[in-house]
């Protein structure tokens, strides 16, 4: 098992430092320029070019490289250019927000997929199984914007049960913060839910059809035993994989959301970011994005070992 | 892993993928992020107002991005500024400056006990350094270092700008709120770099600054303003609102949202199909600003096809500027077909002179188009989803173009790299932008032969160089009137019209003027 965990951590150096090549490429080879957006429409090709002097943009490319590798083996993602302050700190700044609308959303994901994907399953075929797996479809193909800026018609501004947008003033607590994030986790964790359900159904579908599961029944055991102790736990590795690729997809994913409720998360400052061109953020986030996903990648083969005692490293 | 399990495994990375991918692509276009609502908490009482995003920066002197004044003239002020009339009027200054007789020598009186927000007191050396500054580092002034022989103190209480030659758009640069000659301490200066901390005179100074969520501007308790009744920017000033906090919500359905629920006392830049719906709802009005700004075709007069003349005239034949005023933004009440650079009701109107605007006869087009000798060269024109307005534009633009016989490779760019490739006079023939109203005719940047489209002409310089020389404001009307008909035989630029923004304020706040860059002060809270 240490051994495993050791190897993947090695590799995930490598993947690493791909990834900053690759993030370095293309953030350069987009046309655009940080020096042109924060002159304003105003400014002449000259005063362009004199900003980017002063921002170290006019070396040459090789150059910028290397100072940038420097900069991440000694673990420093660089300054911002339009931020005022290091790229940690900003990411630092919209982790919290990212991790408890994640952990929120993922939640609203899991309690509606998850026991109604299990539910359709076993009653295959009947009202439920029908009606579940057409409102999933429906919850799948319909936008999160547009279920965000329903929810604030209805919720915020027709009941002012929410905030409409917003991370809280500047003074709120965690409870009034968390309360702004009710709606985004709604909106982003109905179409996830779909996902959820339609991999947790097919997944019981597929381990019901199995030997021991028939044998069970007839050995005479309720029928919530079978479908919860027998057949759930068996499949639950391909619900877990599902079930981390949607956390890791929400943590830079949850951009639109994000956009409708005016909240400052890590998805935001990535698009923002790449619409200043602001060459340190994109670099820096995407990095640490990347990172984060595959430590979760890690963590969803780690749990295989936990749910399926076959599965060893 | 087991056969199933990596093709599930797959198929979710597949879906996950295509998400995560679609939603990338859908919020390019949005711009940005952020937000934070209002409840007024303690005893200072807070106006909330959402902004179309997050400043660039707050730095007044370096940028002419409207989003940054509107913010930053809160904190930073200047020897001038104008009042409702769009005339110009003292700030930071006591009076109009006196100009000697030869139009070279302009005495600005200072007035006396202005503080900055640190306690410190404004010296004419402060004023001396803030000016010097504003020469090297903004858009603005570096257009103006070039005729400056010397900026001094002359004693305690005032400042002396020595002319190479006239220039009479010399006050109206310094009065400007964006690319501002904002005054600050001389100890805040770092070179043509960006001010080392934001310090100012303005009645409001900076809390805190939390990129993508606020940024809190509190009263400046030690604030000396200017007398006079208010009009305009002009006149007294008074910080009734203890915080102003600007929250940048780029989504504009979410700003009407927000406005609607009262967590915005303002919202700025709202789309205008839903004035019917603010016009509908209790304790919110809309405010429609007027003048606000002109949509423009900047045509590239120096490189490649539309450098010929004639082509650049067929190009405004072509275009019929009311469909696509009102395929940009949608209701007439917020569009007019108006030609003259300054529309009616502003000093600088001029319809004669702008007659070509609307001459569509049949057959004129193509009859420009022949004698200018097209061949069928595709027309590059650059346009950008982030303005939606400026895009549908540009669309049925290339519709009528079409019609008339043009050839158009539209091309759709976001902004930051129509930005960029805006400068290279070899990759384009034409884009899409907007100009906010400026109360100079100078300030337009079309008339800037650096500004891209490198509009140049031996006749454009020299009537651009008898206007700015002229001091007289009679004769400067009739320079402004040259400038504009040459505007209409060379065709630089395409103006679209006018068009206005809608916002919309709380019914709570009170005493608020509309002016194209919103401003807190003498407005209040009730309630």
């Amino acid at each position: 098992m240490l051994v495993y965990v050791v190897r993947r951590f090695a590799g995930m150096m490598i993947v690493m430092l791909l990834v900053a090549m690759v993030v370095f490429l293309i953030a350069r080879v987009v046309p655009g320029d940080p020096a042109a957006v924060m002159l304003g429409s105003a400014a002449t090709p000259e005063d362009i070019a004199a900003l980017r002097g002063r921002l170290g943009l006019d070396e040459p490319l090789l150059t910028q490289f290397l100072l940038y590798l420097g900069q991440i083996v000694r673990f420093d993602l660089g300054e911002s250019i339009f931020l005022n302050r290091p790229v940690s700190q900003a990411l630092a700044e919209r982790s919290e927000l990212t991790a408890l609308l994640t952990m929120m959303s993922v939640g609203i994901a899991m309690l509606i997929g998850v026991p109604i994907g299990i539910l359709s399953a076993a009653k295959r075929g009947g009202l439920i199984d029908q009606t579940s797996v057409g409102l999933a479809m429906l919850a799948a193909s319909v936008p999160s914007f547009w279920i965000g800026l329903t929810l604030i018609k209805y919720l915020a501004v027709d009941h002012a049960w929410f905030p409409v947008a917003g991370y809280g003033p500047p003074d709120a607590d965690l409870m009034e913060r968390m309360r702004h994030l009710v709606l985004p986790a709604i909106a982003l964790g109905i179409p996830n839910s779909a996902l959820i359900l339609r991999f947790t159904r097919t997944s019981m579908l597929d381990v019901m059809s199995h030997d021991y599961v028939r044998t069970a029944r007839a050995k005479g055991l309720p029928p919530l035993v079978v479908v919860l102790k027998h057949a759930l736990r068996n499949a639950m590795i391909p619900i877990l994989t599902v079930i981390g690729l949607t956390t890791a997809v929400m943590i830079a994913g949850a951009i639109v959301t994000e956009t409708v409720f005016g909240l400052p998360g890590v998805g935001n400052l990535i698009v923002s970011a790449v619409l200043r061109r602001d060459y340190p953020v994109i670099q820096g986030a995407l990095l640490v994005v990347s990172a984060i996903y595959v430590l979760i990648n890690l963590t969803v083969d780690l749990l295989y070992a936990v749910v399926d005692p076959r599965v060893r490293y | 892993m087991t056969g199933i399990t990596r093709r599930l495994f797959n198929t979710a990375l597949g879906s996950a993928v295509a998400v995560g991918g679609l939603s990338t692509g859908f919020s390019a276009g949005i711009l940005g992020s952020w937000t934070t609502p209002a409840q007024a908490q303690g005893a200072a009482s807070v106006v909330t107002v959402a902004t179309i995003g997050e400043p660039p920066t707050l730095d007044p002197v370096g940028t002419t991005s409207d989003l940054v004044s509107i913010i930053t003239q809160h904190m930073f002020e200047t020897l001038f500024t104008f009042d409702g009339d769009w005339k110009l009027a003292p700030l930071v200054a006591s009076a109009l400056p006196q100009v000697s007789a030869d139009g070279k020598t302009y005495t600005i009186p200072l007035r006396s006990g202005v503080t900055f927000h640190d306690g410190s007191t404004v010296t004419a050396d402060d004023v001396v350094a803030s000016l010097d500054h504003w020469t090297k580092a903004s858009p603005r002034g570096k257009t103006v270092a070039p005729l400056v022989e010397s900026i001094a103190a002359k004693g305690a209480d005032a400042v002396v700008i020595a002319l190479k030659e006239p220039f009479a758009p010399l006050i109206s640069l310094l009065a400007m709120n964006n690319g501002a000659a904002a005054i600050v301490p001389k100890s805040v200066i770092d070179g043509p770099g960006a001010l080392k901390s934001l310090v100012g005179t303005g009645p409001y100074k900076l809390l805190e600054h939390k990129p993508d969520q606020y940024i809190r501007l509190v009263r400046h308790d030690g604030y000396v303003s200017p007398a006079g009744t208010p009009s305009g920017y002009a006149g007294s000033r008074k910080a009734n609102i203890g915080e102003v906090r600007f929250v940048p919500v780029p989504n504009a359905a979410t700003r009407v949202s927000g406005v609607l629920a009262g967590q915005y006392q303002f919202a700025d830049s709202l789309p205008a199909e839903t004035l019917p719906r603010i016009k509908g709802a209790a304790g919110v009005k809309p405010v429609i600003v007027k003048p606000f700004g002109f949509p423009l075709m900047i045509m590239n007069t120096k490189t490649g096809v539309m450098a010929n003349q004639k082509l650049r005239q067929a190009v405004l034949a072509a275009l019929e500027p009311n469909d696509m005023l009102l395929a940009g933004l949608g209701d007439p009440e917020f569009v007019q077909a108006e030609g003259s650079i300054y529309a009616q009701g502003t000093p600088f109107y001029d319809e004669t002179s702008a007659k070509p605007y609307s001459d569509h006869a049949a057959g004129k087009a193509a009859d420009l188009l022949k004698a200018a000798g097209y061949k069928g060269e595709p027309i590059r024109i650059m346009t950008s989803v982030q303005y939606e307005f400026l895009y549908k534009m540009s669309m049925v633009a290339q519709a009528q173009l079409e019609i008339a016989g043009f050839k158009v490779d539209l091309q759709v760019l976001d902004w930051a790299t129509l930005l960029q490739r805006r400068g290279d006079d070899k990759g384009w023939d034409a884009f899409f932008t907007y100009h906010t109203f400026v109360p100079e005719p100078s300030l337009i940047t079309v008339l800037n032969p650096s500004y891209p489209g490198w509009w140049d002409s031996p006749a454009k310089r020299e009537a651009l160089a008898a206007f700015n020389r002229e001091m007289d404001p009679a004769a400067r009307k009739a320079k402004w009137v040259t400038l504009q008909t040459l505007f209409y035989s060379e065709v630089p630029s395409v103006k679209v019209g006018e068009f206005y923004n809608l916002a919309a304020s709380s019914d709570k706040l009170t005493g608020y003027t509309p002016t194209p860059w919103p401003f807190f002060w003498n407005t209040d809270l009730k309630g």
